[in-house]
């Protein structure tokens, strides 16, 4: 298994990123839509607990893989693909990225505005960033939902994305991002 | 000459009441420490009043009578401070005031880090628990007062975060009480 990218293939690092963090965020965008619909309960603390634990750990995974994306060559994608549409899954892929750092920030924002205690996974003691205030609590909080739809809109449409390439277009995209398996790598 | 007696009768008075002290409330502080999510947050009450009585060399004379406006509570956030009120928490309602009122003070014989020790009878939200609060009385050449003790609480014994609060870990069971209480001689 080769840990770096090439100009050809995604190497393991960038692709457990990948999968690790897809499935962190799922977790975590399931985890929110369920909470805030809970009536004030010990549950719903506990489910906000996981829930901010998850997304302060999905904040260090994406400093870790953009850091990473800037230290490897980015596949490129193949010729079969339009420039017009490789421009939009480049655009596409950039507001990732600020997503990616926006979620978590701004659940922060809310989290510390509200002086809340944060504990990463009951092992991480976070201190807040700003002082307690209601008017950005509710302006981070109305940033955060509203990303939060953005950011599944998004994800359809790569899902979508991947899924025609795969099915229709037939050019190995989707499987660039798949584990490989060692005695078939070149 | 005569009227010796009498002067050295009003003398005794306040030795007879135990020593009155007043509450300077600006400088004193009756705060806790809690745990959220296993995170620790600070809160404190701001209004509270005592009939103090306390001398170091008649300590049988002693006795605190502590009334706390429970509805004074601050613990700095305004999403926590909403929930408090409810009934699984403090139950304003019904009870807007806690009570501490000491049995005995005594020399604190078992505790290394306080001289004195008020063992009494602690009232929230309608339950009376017997605690002994540790602290140290000390004097200023301006003749003021200042207490410090600490104590540690379990919230559910007196029924603080009821039903499904009762569960440690979104809120931790342990409250750790902070007195820190300047007092003026009442004349």
């Amino acid at each position: 298994m080769r840990i770096r990218n090439t100009t050809q293939v995604w190497g393991s690092a960038a692709k457990s990123l990948h999968w690790l963090m897809a499935l962190g965020i799922v977790g975590a965008m399931t985890l929110g839509l369920v909470m805030v619909n809970l009536p004030m309960s010990a549950l719903k603390f506990e489910l906000y607990a996981i829930h901010k634990s998850l997304g302060m750990t999905l904040l260090v995974l994406a400093a870790l893989r953009i850091s990473w994306r800037w230290m490897n060559p980015v596949p490129a994608l193949p010729d079969s693909v339009p420039p017009h549409e490789q421009r939009l899954a480049g655009w596409a892929h950039r507001v990732f990225y600020v997503l990616l750092f926006a979620m978590p920030i701004s659940g922060y924002v809310i989290n510390s505005a509200a002086n809340f205690p944060l504990n990463v996974f009951g092992v991480v003691q976070v201190p807040n960033l700003v002082p307690e205030s209601e008017r950005i609590t509710d302006a981070a909080t109305w940033v955060h939902g509203s990303l939060f739809w953005l950011f599944a809109g998004l994800i359809v449409v790569h899902v979508a994305g991947a899924l025609r390439h795969h099915f229709i277009f037939k050019d190995g995209i989707l499987r660039r991002m798949l584990p490989t398996r060692s005695s078939k790598e070149t | 000459m005569r009227f010796l007696p009498t002067l050295s009768f009003l003398v005794a008075m306040p030795a007879l009441a135990g020593n009155p002290w007043n509450i300077d409330l600006p400088e004193s502080r009756l705060a806790f420490e809690a745990t959220q999510q296993g995170g620790q947050f600070e809160g404190e009450f701001e209004q509270f009043s005592a009939d103090m009585q306390f001398s170091a060399e008649q300590l049988g004379d002693s006795h605190f009578n502590v009334r706390i406006d429970v509805t004074s509570i601050q613990t700095g956030s305004s999403q926590r401070d909403r929930e408090l009120p409810k009934q699984d928490w403090f139950a304003m309602d019904e009870f807007t005031e806690a009570r501490f009122e000491t049995t005995e003070i005594r020399e604190a014989t078992d505790n290394v880090n306080y001289a004195y020790a008020a063992e009494g009878t602690l009232t929230i939200k309608g339950h009376s628990e017997p605690v002994v609060l540790p602290f140290d009385w000390q004097i200023s050449d301006s003749g003021q007062a200042r207490m410090q003790g600490e104590l540690v609480i379990d919230r559910t014994t007196f029924g603080i975060g009821e039903g499904d609060w009762e569960d440690p870990s979104a809120v931790g069971h342990d409250v750790r009480v902070l007195v820190d209480v300047q007092l003026n001689p009442a004349d």
